[in-house]
């Protein structure tokens, strides 16, 4: 226990550094974007957002599994700690992605292009899961139901991603996209920041929510003993 | 075999026994097209972009509301614990349930299907391939349907949360690609032009059927 407390506040440290160091590179040392100019500066936010809900994801999914295998509740505790973390990012990945494109493309959304449909399938599963998760009484029945969930999610992610492959060949993209490059040389340190930065953020997070995860289990064991 | 045999002329039972909840979802079919036969009534000639859309929502919607009940009820009237201890393997309770609920779902898709041609003066598309794509989409969704069903079974408010949980996993695969070929074919197109769309579906429908086989065991005695 003492050694969890330790590395999440290690965790929570190097975090703070990161981020602070990542809007830095991000906000002013980063030159502006040749072609782009400052909007760019929120794809690195972006980029970083997106890539910790797929992360986020994948851990859920693979932490359920474990728990359907183990029945353990620890297993649960740490699905449901990176769905609702995942679920946060995915919204910010959500939220600065329209705001870029607006400047860049002209429009918030292009219902065509397959990152952006993706993204939000894997928002509306992982809302869907805590909407259930917020349905359900008995401990048991949330983890177990939850965790299910999880594997149709899983699996509506490779059958969204086919089924708008062929539905976008049908429908071609009409707004030719010539935006030049999008990363170029000088971005890569700070990307590579803001992608370390919020991967130790997700981390810390998520020691922080499994550590009260399992306060509440621990309380409702003892409420339990005492009779309620 | 036999015992999904049972279980399927038990659902059936149980569901024209009670012929007001029929009733329901045929009418809610009923009301939707109408509400689109309302909406669209300022066009002179009804555009067929819109006719893929038109005949799927009715059917999506009350199609979900007729299978929200399906392992709901035995949850209400107490009959789930004399279910789970028939000697009977709890995927033959799900394929049992998944048959009679296609049935419900096919006989409210005809009833759809009749209105639609009376509401909306389409000119008669390729029915053949019009019917498989309306079967193999109808496949996927019900199969998909039936296990958030009895998922959303163990829920507070089982009817909302049914559609919460089925309408993100359906909205991109099952949805798109029957729309999209339902309206390639009302645009005139045969079976051959929406192959990828029907294969589509084809696989969709057999991955849910074979998860909720698979984890049925896993829901049922959550």
């Amino acid at each position: 226990m003492e050694l969890f407390g330790r590395i999440r506040l290690a965790f929570i440290l190097i975090s703070a550094v990161l981020v602070l160091n990542g809007i830095f590179l991000a906000m002013i040392w980063v030159p502006p974007h040749e072609t782009m100019g400052d909007v760019q500066r929120i794809f690195y936010f972006h980029v970083a957002s997106a890539w910790i809900a797929y992360v986020a994801f994948i851990v859920t999914f693979a932490t359920s599994i474990v728990y359907m295998k183990t029945k353990d509740l620890k297993w649960d505790n740490w699905a449901v700690a990176s769905a609702e973390i995942g679920v946060v990012f995915t919204t910010l990945a959500i939220l600065t992605g329209p705001m870029w494109a607006r400047a860049i493309w002209g429009e918030f959304w292009r219902w065509e292009d397959l990152k952006l449909l993706m993204t939000l399938v894997l928002w509306l599963v992982f809302i869907a899961y805590l909407a259930l998760r917020a349905n359900v009484q008995s401990r048991r029945s949330k983890a177990t139901l939850a965790a299910v969930f999880s594997v149709i999610g899983m699996l509506c992610i490779p059958l969204s991603f086919a089924a708008n492959r062929i539905w976008i060949q049908s429908h071609p993209t009409v707004i030719a996209s010539d935006q030049g490059e999008i990363v170029t040389a000088g971005m890569v340190p700070a990307l590579i920041v803001a992608v370390f930065a919020m991967t130790f953020l997700y981390i810390a997070l998520l020691l922080l929510r499994v550590g009260a995860a399992k306060l509440q289990d621990r309380a409702d064991e003892l409420k339990l003993k005492v009779g309620d | 075999m036999g015992a999904v045999g049972a279980i399927f002329q038990k659902e059936l039972r149980v569901e024209f026994r009670n012929k007001q909840t029929i009733v329901t979802y045929l009418l809610l079919a009923f009301l939707i097209l109408t509400s689109f036969r309302f909406a669209f009534s300022s066009f002179d000639k009804t555009p067929t972009a819109i006719a893929a859309p038109v005949l799927w929502i009715p059917i999506f919607f009350a199609g979900m509301f007729s299978m929200t009940p399906i392992y709901k009820r035995e949850v209400d009237e107490s009959t789930k614990e004399g279910l789970l201890l028939a000697p009977i393997p709890h995927s033959a309770v799900y394929v049992g349930k998944l048959l009679a609920s296609l049935l419900v779902v096919f006989g409210l898709e005809l009833f759809t299907l009749m209105l639609f041609f009376v509401f909306f003066p389409f000119d008669l598309p390729d029915m053949a391939a019009l019917m498989t794509v309306l079967v193999l989409g109808t496949l996927g969704f019900v199969a998909l349907g039936s296990i958030i069903s009895a998922i959303s079974s163990q829920l507070s408010q089982a009817g909302v949360m049914l559609m919460v949980l089925t309408i993100p996993v359906l909205l991109f695969t099952v949805v798109l690609s029957a729309v999209s070929a339902t309206s390639e074919i009302f645009g005139g197109a045969g079976l051959a032009d929406v192959g990828n769309e029907v294969r589509f579906l084809a696989v969709f429908a057999l991955v849910f059927i074979a998860t909720g086989y698979l984890l049925m065991d896993f829901i049922l005695e959550a």
